[in-house]
């Protein structure tokens, strides 16, 4: 998996389509998916949105998203038992969670931060990296 | 006879089953029940899925129906007919199941559905899982014994509220006891999302039928999309449905549906209703 920053040309080469995915599956309207809302607190995304998204956005960009994929990602190298602890994350997976999830406002991040609770923090520029890195990932091996 | 495998069933026999890839089956219609709606249908091929599902997961989990991008209706299934099921899994793991799928009367195609995505859920909180086992294994072998599925009682909607042109608000009551829910689930009794989408595509109907001229007479569904359920109907609840016109022209009108219980969302879809050509 490759860890290199995303760039804003790349989130806002994908941003378009992603709104317009989101807004379909949330039956919202599209200019409501601004980069930075947050998803549930902002759009009342529930879970089997988070499905539908993840769902549509594969079918639109022709990637594959697994499971739990942005939660990984935000991982990077970081040990589960590193970055978790009982469903909790330490106070190293904060400061990589902080670093990946870096669009967001640091007065989103509230510790203790339950591990369920991180899709919480999601917007849709965290599903336009997510597909950066989908179609990164794509991409055969130079 | 128990009702668990018989009373919302649809699955008799399992002729084909390549593990966590496709499954090809049937379905013996009984002859002496009223109707077998097009929802049913849709259901059977559901059920045919969720068999290649759980067993690709070691009966640890099973899908509930949750997404589904698109359903068209075709044709008309009638007691009496053999119903030919056919899916294909897309990808299936212990977290989701994703599949399309079909059924055909005597060759002829009467439903198709695309890209339905399955949550899956654990499997004891449902059913039985060596019973299941045990079943799937009857269906692969020798089949099920056939006729055991005796009808069910579409419950009722009462209409509320028309808007002329625009809407139709109608509640369903789920009954608090039907022997569908000994099957659907016999530990966690949960009313069917093809029972419910059967109650807002009449609705819908309707609500067609009223408002969108006599090329519109007698609709019927012909295309579902951007179904999507949200949380499970339990027996004894209030259902508040709602459809909305959301655009018509020469070939179709389009509703938007949706289902509410206590003011929150619990599904929603978009149906469309083909114009009959003139005579």
């Amino acid at each position: 998996m490759t860890q290199t920053e995303v760039t804003k040309e790349e989130i806002m080469a994908v941003y378009p389509k992603v709104a317009e995915t989101m807004a379909d599956a949330l039956g919202c309207d599209v200019e409501d998916v601004k980069l930075d809302v947050s998803l549930i607190e902002g759009l009342d995304a529930e879970s089997i949105d988070f499905l539908d998204m993840v769902f549509r956005l594969e079918r639109t960009f022709k990637i594959k998203i697994p499971r739990g994929k942005i939660v990984e990602n935000a991982r990077g190298d970081l040990p589960e038992a590193e970055f978790e602890q009982k469903g909790i994350v330490t106070e190293k997976g904060m400061a990589q969670l902080r670093s990946y999830l870096s669009e967001i406002p640091a007065e989103r991040f509230k510790t203790p931060m339950k591990v369920a609770d991180i899709p919480r923090l999601f917007t849709p520029e965290t599903f336009c990296k997510l597909v950066v890195h989908a179609q990164r990932e794509a991409q055969p091996a130079a | 006879m128990t009702a668990h495998f018989a009373a919302y069933s649809f699955v008799d026999r399992i002729t084909e089953f390549i593990d966590g890839s496709r499954a090809h089956g049937f379905f013996w219609v009984p002859p002496g029940i009223r109707v077998f709606p097009s929802c049913l249908v849709a259901e059977a091929v559901g059920q045919l899925a969720a068999w290649v599902a759980m067993s690709k997961v070691d009966f640890r989990g099973r899908p509930v129906a949750a997404l589904a991008t698109q359903t068209r209706f075709l044709g008309v299934t009638l007691p009496g007919d053999v119903l030919e099921l056919a899916v294909e899994i897309e990808d299936c793991d212990d977290n989701m199941v994703v599949y399309g799928g079909s059924a055909f009367v005597e060759g002829r195609q009467v439903i198709e559905l695309e890209h339905c995505l399955g949550p899956m859920l654990p499997v004891e909180d449902f059913d039985a899982p060596h019973a299941l086992r045990e079943r799937l294994s009857l269906l692969r072998d020798r089949g099920a014994p056939r006729g055991r599925f005796s009808g069910v009682d579409l419950p009722e909607t009462v209409v509320i509220e028309h808007v002329a042109g625009k809407s139709l608000r109608a509640t369903l009551n789920v009954p608090r006891e039907a022997p569908f829910f000994a099957d659907h689930f016999p530990r966690n009794p949960v009313f069917p999302a093809t029972l419910l989408l059967d109650a807002q595509i009449r609705i819908a109907a309707d609500l067609v039928e009223k408002s969108c001229g006599p090329q519109f007479a007698s609709p019927v569904a012909s295309r579902m999309t951007h179904f999507k359920m949200r949380a499970f109907i339990t027996p004894g609840q209030e259902v508040e449905l709602e459809a909305t016109l959301s655009g018509q022209d020469a070939l179709a009108a389009r509703v938007m549906l949706s289902a509410k219980v206590a003011g929150k969302s619990v599904a929603t879809a978009r149906v469309e209703f083909a114009a009959r050509e003139p005579t």
